[in-house]
Formats: structure tokens, C-alpha cells, sequence
């Protein structure tokens, strides 16, 4: 063989990581880079309004003072239990309305479009729409108990302990449903139909088809459903900031909102990035799990690994 | 400076230049400044834009061109402005700024003692000006003042029913309220939820501080003492909170108050369903507007009420506008802030119901509004000239007074919501505001 | 028999009445917010409230505009060209490097494969209000404040992880052989990738594309920060003009939400055609 070897970003072994290099590059500057600036800060007295304190390095203060933080762990409690309920909801959901969607032939194009809907909303909308819904005195959602007569009272939506949280999670579920339904209708759409009719001729019961073929052939696209939306819940953080800014007197608290009280308003830039780590771990612990469990389903069917 | 003095000073600055008026809007030499573009940031918002209609006339008179860079409400810009300090991107020069936030900028404005002419500085009213003054330095320009006061229903007190079983229940007669306690057992009276409350407030962020705040100097107490310790734990402080605690749990308020902004009050007051509403003066003109109101030509309006220590609460600011000190022509910033709060200016805002802080501005706004046969306005600008010459009072114009409030008013809900007891809420609260005030060098 | 066809009707009405439940509930909040961008703002605010608009008009669409006489007009066109420039441009670019990507993770096997995927995946989970200052910080140092190739920027990192999953997934779907076969009939790997590839999961690399730009063309939290001026304004952070210190102009932010929904819910209907062809094509391989 005369031909010369060809130059290293042509051989095979580098080829994926050329692939890959613009995205690498993007999240390095856009997200990596950010980031490491936010970790040094979160060691420094960092306070936004004086750019001086940038260079304040205080070591494990501010870990320390969350830490020792009970409303900090409350928040941190709470997120945990949004983000777990939240999800478990829209999968719930979104399983439903694809399980619906899929049985239904004529208008299905519509109904599609439509279960879209929510999508099109910005958070900063849907948080809006439902700080309307939920007002307890000219809000919808009273109005309409009352003129059915399910209630007489003003129901405190966005003010009970118990409420306020359904409230700010049914915004969320709201918002963030259609994106489970239409993966998993994708998912739906993509399957086999052999082995269903396989199943059906063999004398297999709905139930026992869904259970045995249907689901565990889903449940790669649930998994990364499940990934997608716990890389993205943050952005409740629009929908809570505008229903009730975290309050009241805490009682909706998420993560997301403590930091941005305590890095904008109280300009505790620091700090505020302390916790930001703690909710970025968080997050990363959220992700990292469905992940595993997604490559392990994935092993499961035999795909491309 | 006191009361009295200030009041005799307002009367005399309003005489003099009563007749001046006429010649003012042609002795301000605004100079020229051919080809320059002045850039800005403005508060925005319905009331505010009519004032930035007149900005042309300022571009044409002096040939500079107005680059509005952002236009949000302020806690918007608050975050835009402390984004700029840390990023150094300070490459604007006049921002709209308000008492409440000014100390927390720390230098980056100007001290406009010296910029803007002594002459200018003398039509404002004094005490607008030294609430606009941090440590010494004039930072910002009054623009215009607010506060609050008692909106009510007038059919409500007029019927002759209520007036006899109200007294039959209170043993007093039932007029329109001259103390908080009268406040509570009239909203009590009223009160039939949930079509119907007897009062609102507003209930998170720095507007329930402020109204905490207020009640608590009615009361005769104090947020500080005069070494920076927080003093707002006292007797004084738990009546206050205690007010609104009552009203909540008698449901005289809507059930959702504390979740409540400005918009939301405003808006319940004009759907008439509430008969006594403390609040600004920018929402006269709406809540006496058809399109807009429900009660509509049935407001009646008296200054706001007294607390137990005989105080009328009076919590007062100022949007004003402030120049940078990066700016690269403060002759032409200074030039824009004056006209913006000229004579004219003002009573561009005065009929729009904004309070002027020019002494001037308040009788001939007065007058044009009697020529107009609007006698709503009357009363509000003469209820609103005594309260903001008698009874208002800033928050305490330090560094790091939004962030005492950030630790305030969660736990003014937490007692109002019965969570804590008001003593335990406001010593907490207390305790996390002497860490503040020792992080902030206060201490 | 009799039986079982009458299970299947039954079934069938079921279907039908809890599908509709749900699309009711789906679409009820949103519709509210259309309902009111055609009523006064005293109809919005009435109680009892007034379900239907009793005199719907377009005057808090003309009032947006500047054509009322009270308000400044909100520079709605501007916004929508930024928006659009922006949610568009961001996309292509997140669709090329997420289809370069994507096929890498489909077709290779490569050292630190997982560990490098799931580097990618987390680099989104990193919260906007967390990133927010830090990204304001450098972007004012290299002068991408205020710009829109700040935002374009931002937004490419933001769906290039989700661009390079849902991909990454398409490309897993078509079987390798069949390029494999085009690379034996004398294709290169790049021309069996247009010719065979490409083509195959053009579908699926249209409906991530409907994902990216429907993330752009919302995003609010990190647009409301980079953003200052109608240079680089979105629509979402465009709804805020509504809010002024003491009021919220329901009616006229109604009317600016129709505004942001409509080119969205027209292009998805449009999009529709090919996530269906993007999302059955699964099933040919079957």
C-alpha cells in the first residue's frame, strides 16, 4: 500500500472527539468557565455592589454559614421534595396523555399540537397566568369554586402551607408535562409491532402486553425524559420567583429562589454562589441516577453500546 | 430641621415663587451639546412615561440626543445597576434611583451640591432634598415624593345603618378613622369574606416592612437605636405586628394578603370590595377613573391614621434621578436631570397625580385642577401636601437597609401566619439584622 | 363477540372523554390568558368575574402598538425581530453541533464515551440563576452584553446537550448496516452520512429542533440579565414592560403572550408533519 497515513484528524481514532470538539468548546465557555469564576467566588466575601470584596478570600465561610443554615436546609429539603414529586407527576401525566394520544387516530395531528400547548408559554408567563389563577380574591380559580358553589370561602392558594406548594407544583406539572408526552409518544411511535402482535396472538391481556412489552420498551425514552426534565427543572425557578417569591414566611422556598434573594437583592454574591454549589450537586445527583439507570435500560434492550 | 420650620418654609418658598413661575421655564439656560448622546436608565411604567414624552424637547433645545439604555420597574433596575458596579460596565450616566435604594450604590453617583444650580436646588422642598442627601452628599435628584393615605368608601359611612349598628356594637360613632385602632375595629365592622374585606395590606418584601415600619414609629418605636442596634423587638414593635395579625386572622383582609404587591391592592380597591385602603398617591386618579373603578366618584380620602403613641404613620421616599460618576459629561446630565424635574416637568407628573417636590408645584398643580373643576384631585393634593409636610419620615437611608428587610418581612409572616409568636418572629428577625448591621460595618 | 365489541366502544368513549379532560385542563390557564388580551381591564379584574369577554376588542393589541393615547408604545416589532433572530439562528447552530455530536455518540466507541456524554448532560443542569452573574461578568468583558450574538451564544449551550440526546437517539435507531452497506458500495463515511443517514433522521433532527427554539424563543432568566435595550430585548423579557413599580397591566400582557404563542404554536403545527415521519420511522425498522 503506497497511500500515505493520513493526517490525525482524519484517522478514525480522533474522528468522534473532532465531532464533539464544537460542543465541548461551547460548554467549556458558556458553562465550565462561568462556573469556575462562581466556585472562587463562593470562597471570597464577594458582594456585588462592592467589586473590591471580589478579592476578600474568606476559605469555608460561606459553606459554613449555610450549612449552619436552617432555612437553608429547609429550602434544600423542599427542592428535593418539588423536583421528586414535580417529576414523578409529569411522568405520571405525560404516560397517560401519550398512552391516550397513541389509541386515538382521527385528529391526532391536532390533539398533538394542542397537548403542546404549554411549550409555547415562557416560565415567566405560566408563573404570571397562575399567580392570576390561584389569586384568592379575583382569581379565577375561587370565582369559579364559588359560582359552582364548591366553596364559600376564599381557598388561600398561594398562602397555605399545603396549597401554596400544590399551587407552585401544579404550575410546574403544567408547564413541563407535554415534554413527557411527547418523548414518550415518540417512544410509542418508535416501537416494534411485531411483538405486540406476537403478544396479542398468543393471548396476552392489554394489561400484560403494556406491562411486558409496551413499558420496558419505553422505558429508555422515560429515562431520558426523566434526564431532561431534571436538567431543566431550575427553570421553575422563573414560575415560584413570580407566584410567590418563596413566600410566604418561606413556605415555598426552593433553592433557586433563596440564592437569587441572597445574591441580587442582599447582593451576597458569595454566599449566594455557595449555595448555588450545593444545588448544582444537587442537581448533578438527579441527573447522574436517571443516567444510570437509562445506560442500564439501554443494556437491557440490546442498543448500541 | 422640624416640623414647624419646614411647614413655614414651604409656605414661603410656594408664595415667592408663585409669582416666579411664569419666568422659570425661560431663565434655565439648559445649554448645548450638539452631537452628544446621552445615555440613561428610567423607571417604567404607565405613570412615569408621560414625563419621558417631553425628553424631544430637551434633545431639540440643547442638541443632544437621549439614549434610553434600559426602561424597568426598580427592582429590575436595582439588579441591572448592582450587575453594572460589579461588572464596571458603569458606562451610563443618569439612572432613576429612589431614597429607599440609594444608599446601597454606595459612590458611584455624583454629590450634586455644586452641579446643580443653588438656585434650582432652592424651588425643591427641603426635606425632599435631605432624604435625597447620603452621608452628606446630595446623590439624587427628587423627582417625585409619595405616600400613603387613607382611602375609603364613602357610601359605606354614609349609610345610616351601618353608622347605627357599628355604633351599637363599638360604642363610638362611625366617621372615617382617625387611628389604627378605629382601622381594626371598622375593617372588623365591614368585613364579610370572601366577597367583601374591611381593609387590605401588602404583605411580602420591602412593602410590608415599610408598613411595619410605619406602624412601628406610630406606636413609638424605633428600628434602630441611635448606635445601629436594632430596637424593632420592642412593645411597640409586637402591637404593630399584632395589627396586622388580627386583621388576618379575623379574615378582615383577603386570604391571599400575604402573597400581595402594590398592584394587587391597588386593584382589589378599585374593584370595590374593600372599604378602607391604605396607599400611594399615584393611584388617586385610578381608583376615581370609571374604566378602571368600580367606586369611581364614592372615594373618600382622609390622612393617614394615628398610632398609639399619637404618630401618624408616614412612610415617604422619593423617585428621583441620580448622575454617575463615570459619566462623561455630567454638564449635559446635569442639564437633563434639571429639566426632567423643572416647574413643567412636574406638572407634566402632578396631573398624572404624582406628588411634585418642587414647593411650587403642589399649589399651581392645585389650582389647574381647580380651573379643571376636578375636586378629587383637590382633596388629594391637599391631603397629600399636609402628610407629606407633617408626617413623612424615610426608612433609615443605610447601605444595607433592603437586606434588614429581607430578614424582616419573612418573619413578620411567619408571626402574622401564627407560626411563631410575634415577640419570638421580631427577635429572630432581630437577631439576623445585628448580623447584618456588624457585616456592614455598622456595628 | 357481541361482548368484546361492545368493550371496544366502550373503550373507545373513554379514550375520547379522558383525552378531553385533559386537553381541558391543558388548555383552560392558556386560554384564560387569550380570553383576556381581548378585554378591558376592568373585565379582568370584575368580580364576579366575566367568563366570556362581553366586548372583545383589539385595543390592548393597538395600545401595545402606541396607537391608544395614553401609552408610550412597547417596541413589540423590535423584540419579535430579536426573538426571532436569536431562537433562530441559536437553533441552527445548536442542530449542526448537536447532529456532529450526536452522530459521534451514535457511531463510535471512543475512550471516556460515558464519562464525556455524561459531562455534556450536566453541564445543563447547572441553574440559570447560578450562571447568570458569572456569564454576565465575562460577556461585559468581551463586550456581548446587550448583543444578540451574546444570547445566541448562551442558547447554544443550553440546547446543544438536549440537541445531542434526542440525536444521538435518532441515529441509534438506524441500523448501522445500512450505511455500512453505502461505505461498501464505495460512499465515504461523510457521504453515507447525507445520503443515508441524514436523511433517515432528518425527522428526528427537525423535532429537536422544535425543542431548541421553543427553549429559546421563552427563556426569560438568563435574557432578562444579558439584555438591556431594544438592541437585544426579547419578547419574554419584553412581558416585564408590563410591570411598573405599583401595577400590572394584565390586559396588555395578555395581549403580549398571544403575541409570543402565536409563531410558536404555528411553527410546532407546521413541524407536526415531520415529528410524525421523525417519530414512526422506528417502526419501519421493525
Amino acid at each position: 500500500m503506497a497511500t500515505k497515513r493520513p493526517p490525525f484528524w482524519q484517522r478514525e481514532k480522533y474522528t468522534p472527539f473532532l465531532l464533539l470538539l464544537p460542543a465541548i468548546l461551547t460548554l467549556l465557555f458558556v458553562v465550565l468557565l462561568p462556573l469556575l469564576f462562581s466556585l472562587y467566588t463562593s470562597f471570597t466575601g464577594y458582594r456585588l455592589i462592592r467589586p473590591e470584596s471580589l478579592w476578600q478570600w474568606v476559605g469555608f465561610r460561606n459553606y459554613q454559614r449555610i450549612f449552619a443554615d436552617g432555612d437553608f436546609w429547609t429550602a434544600f429539603g423542599r427542592t428535593i421534595i418539588f423536583l421528586t414529586i414535580a417529576l414523578n407527576l409529569e411522568f405520571l401525566f405525560g404516560l397517560g396523555i401519550a398512552l391516550l394520544i397513541n389509541k386515538i387516530t382521527w385528529g391526532q395531528r391536532t390533539l398533538r399540537t394542542i397537548m403542546m400547548f404549554p411549550m409555547m408559554f415562557s416560565p415567566i408567563l405560566v408563573g404570571y397566568q397562575f399567580k392570576f389563577v390561584f389569586n384568592d380574591n379575583i382569581g379565577i380559580l375561587n370565582n369559579a369554586l364559588q359560582s359552582l358553589g364548591l366553596s364559600d370561602g376564599a381557598i388561600p392558594w398561594l398562602v397555605d402551607k399545603y396549597l401554596a406548594n400544590f399551587s407552585i407544583i401544579f404550575a410546574e406539572v403544567w408547564m413541563s408535562t407535554s415534554v413527557f408526552a411527547i418523548l414518550l409518544l415518540a417512544g410509542l411511535f418508535a416501537m416494534p409491532r411485531d411483538p405486540l402482535e406476537a403478544a396479542k396472538v398468543d393471548g396476552c391481556n392489554p394489561w400484560q402486553v403494556f406491562r411486558h412489552i409496551t413499558l420496558p420498551f419505553l422505558m429508555p425514552f422515560v429515562f431520558i425524559a426523566m434526564t431532561i426534565r431534571s436538567l431543566d427543572v431550575a427553570r421553575a425557578y422563573d414560575i415560584v420567583d413570580v407566584m410567590t417569591g418563596g413566600g410566604p414566611a418561606g413556605r415555598t422556598e426552593l433553592l433557586w429562589t433563596l440564592i437569587a434573594r441572597t445574591g441580587y437583592d442582599n447582593a451576597r454574591m458569595g454566599q449566594a454562589n455557595a449555595m448555588a454549589y450545593v444545588s448544582i450537586l444537587l442537581s448533578i445527583a438527579f441527573t447522574y441516577y436517571f443516567f444510570t439507570k437509562l445506560l442500564a435500560a439501554r443494556k437491557y434492550m440490546g442498543g448500541a453500546e | 430641621m422640624t416640623k414647624m420650620t419646614f411647614k413655614r418654609l414651604l409656605t414661603a418658598t410656594a408664595l415667592t415663587s408663585i409669582a416666579a413661575t411664569a419666568a422659570i421655564a425661560e431663565e434655565v439656560d439648559y445649554g448645548k451639546f450638539d452631537g452628544y448622546t446621552l445615555r440613561v436608565k428610567l423607571i417604567g411604567g404607565a405613570q412615569y412615561e408621560p414625563l419621558y414624552a417631553r425628553i424631544a424637547e430637551w434633545e431639540a433645545m440643547t442638541g443632544a440626543t437621549v439614549d434610553v439604555l434600559s426602561r424597568k420597574n426598580h427592582f429590575e433596575l436595582d439588579r441591572e445597576i448592582k450587575q453594572d458596579i460589579a461588572a464596571g460596565t458603569l458606562d451610563w450616566c443618569v439612572g432613576s434611583n429612589h431614597t429607599s435604594f440609594a444608599p446601597q450604590y454606595g459612590s458611584i453617583y455624583i454629590d450634586l451640591n455644586g452641579v446643580i444650580a443653588d438656585a434650582t436646588l432652592a424651588e425643591f422642598q427641603s426635606l425632599a432634598l435631605e432624604n435625597s442627601t447620603v452621608d452628606g452628599r446630595l446623590v439624587q435628584l427628587p423627582r417625585h415624593s409619595d405616600i400613603s393615605n387613607l382611602y375609603y368608601i364613602k357610601s359605606l359611612f354614609e349609610d345610616a345603618d351601618n353608622q347605627a349598628k357599628f355604633e351599637a356594637e363599638y360604642g363610638y360613632a362611625l366617621t372615617p378613622p382617625e387611628t389604627w385602632d378605629q382601622v381594626k375595629d371598622q375593617a372588623m365592622f365591614f368585613a364579610d369574606a370572601p366577597t367583601f374585606y374591611g381593609t387590605q395590606f401588602v404583605g411580602k418584601d420591602e412593602a410590608i416592612t415599610g408598613r411595619f415600619y410605619e406602624l412601628l414609629i406610630a406606636n413609638g418605636g424605633a428600628l434602630f437605636d441611635d448606635d445601629w442596634n436594632p430596637t424593632f423587638n420592642s412593645a411597640a414593635g409586637v402591637e404593630a405586628v399584632n395589627f396586622f395579625k388580627d386583621l388576618y386572622e379575623a379574615q378582615a383582609v383577603p386570604a391571599g394578603s400575604l402573597n400581595y404587591l402594590w398592584d394587587d391592592t391597588g386593584l382589589g380597591f378599585a374593584s370595590g370590595t374593600v372599604a378602607l385602603n391604605l396607599d400611594w398617591a399615584g393611584w388617586a386618579s385610578f381608583f376615581n377613573d370609571p374604566e378602571n373603578s368600580k367606586i369611581a366618584g364614592d372615594i373618600g380620602l382622609v390622612r393617614a391614621p394615628k398610632g398609639s403613641a399619637g404618630i401618624r404613620t408616614g412612610w415617604s421616599g422619593s423617585h428621583s434621578f441620580s448622575i454617575t460618576e463615570t459619566c462623561d459629561n455630567q454638564d449635559a446630565a446635569a442639564s437633563f436631570v434639571t429639566f426632567l424635574t423643572s416647574h413643567e416637568s412636574q406638572m407634566v407628573e402632578a396631573t398624572a397625580g404624582l406628588l411634585p417636590t418642587r414647593a411650587a408645584v403642589w399649589d399651581d398643580a392645585k389650582a389647574q385642577f381647580t380651573a379643571d373643576g376636578n375636586d378629587f384631585l383637590v382633596e388629594v393634593f391637599e391631603t397629600y401636601a399636609v402628610s407629606m409636610s407633617e408626617d413623612a419620615f424615610t426608612p433609615p437611608l443605610i447601605t444595607p437597609w433592603i437586606e434588614v428587610s429581607n430578614e424582616i418581612w419573612p418573619q413578620l409572616q411567619a408571626a402574622i401566619l401564627g407560626e411563631k409568636t410575634p415577640q419570638e418572629a421580631l427577635d429572630e428577625a432581630a437577631d439576623a439584622a445585628r448580623i447584618v448591621m456588624e457585616d456592614a460595618g455598622y456595628l | 363477540m357481541m361482548n368484546g365489541k361492545l368493550r371496544k366502544q366502550i373503550g373507545a368513549i373513554a379514550t375520547w372523554v379522558l383525552t378531553f379532560i385533559l386537553m381541558v385542563i391543558i388548555c383552560v390557564p392558556g386560554l384564560w390568558v387569550v380570553l383576556t388580551a381581548f378585554r378591558p381591564n376592568g373585565e379582568v379584574l370584575a368580580k364576579p368575574p366575566v367568563w366570556i369577554p362581553e366586548n372583545p376588542s383589539l385595543n390592548n393589541f393597538a395600545k401595545i402598538f402606541g396607537f391608544g393615547a395614553d401609552q408610550v408604545a412597547i417596541p413589540v416589532p423590535a423584540y419579535f425581530a430579536n426573538s426571532l433572530i436569536i431562537a433562530l439562528t441559536s437553533t441552527a447552530i445548536a442542530l449542526l453541533i448537536g447532529m456532529s455530536g450526536g452522530y459521534a455518540f451514535a457511531r463510535y466507541r471512543f475512550r471516556f464515551k460515558n464519562g464525556l456524554f455524561l459531562g455534556l448532560m450536566l453541564s445543563r443542569t447547572v441553574p440559570g440563576i447560578a450562571l447568570s452573574l458569572p456569564i454576565f461578568m465575562i460577556w461585559s468583558r468581551i463586550g456581548l452584553i446587550d448583543a444578540k450574538l451574546g444570547l445566541i451564544i448562551v442558547y447554544v449551550a443550553l440546547n446543544v446537550p438536549f440537541t445531542i440526546w434526542l440525536i444521538d437517539g435518532f441515529f441509534r435507531q438506524i441500523p448501522k448496516e445500512m450505511s455500512e452497506a453505502a461505505q461498501v458500495d464505495g460512499c465515504t463515511r461523510w457521504q453515507a452520512f447525507w445520503k443515508i443517514e441524514f436523511p433517515l433522521a432528518k425527522s428526528g433532527i427537525a423535532s429537536a429542533g422544535i425543542f431548541a427554539f421553543l427553549t429559546s424563543w421563552n427563556e426569560y432568566a438568563l435574557a432578562s440579565n444579558l439584555t438591556r435595550s431594544t438592541d437585544s430585548k426579547t419578547l419574554p423579557v419584553g412581558l416585564m414592560d408590563f410591570t411598573a413599580q405599583f401595577t400590572i397591566d394584565w390586559a396588555g400582557m395578555s395581549a403580549m403572550a398571544v403575541i409570543i404563542i402565536i409563531p410558536a404554536l404555528i411553527l410546532t403545527f407546521l413541524v407536526q408533519k415531520h415529528l410524525i415521519a421523525g417519530l414512526t420511522f422506528g417502526g419501519v425498522k421493525g
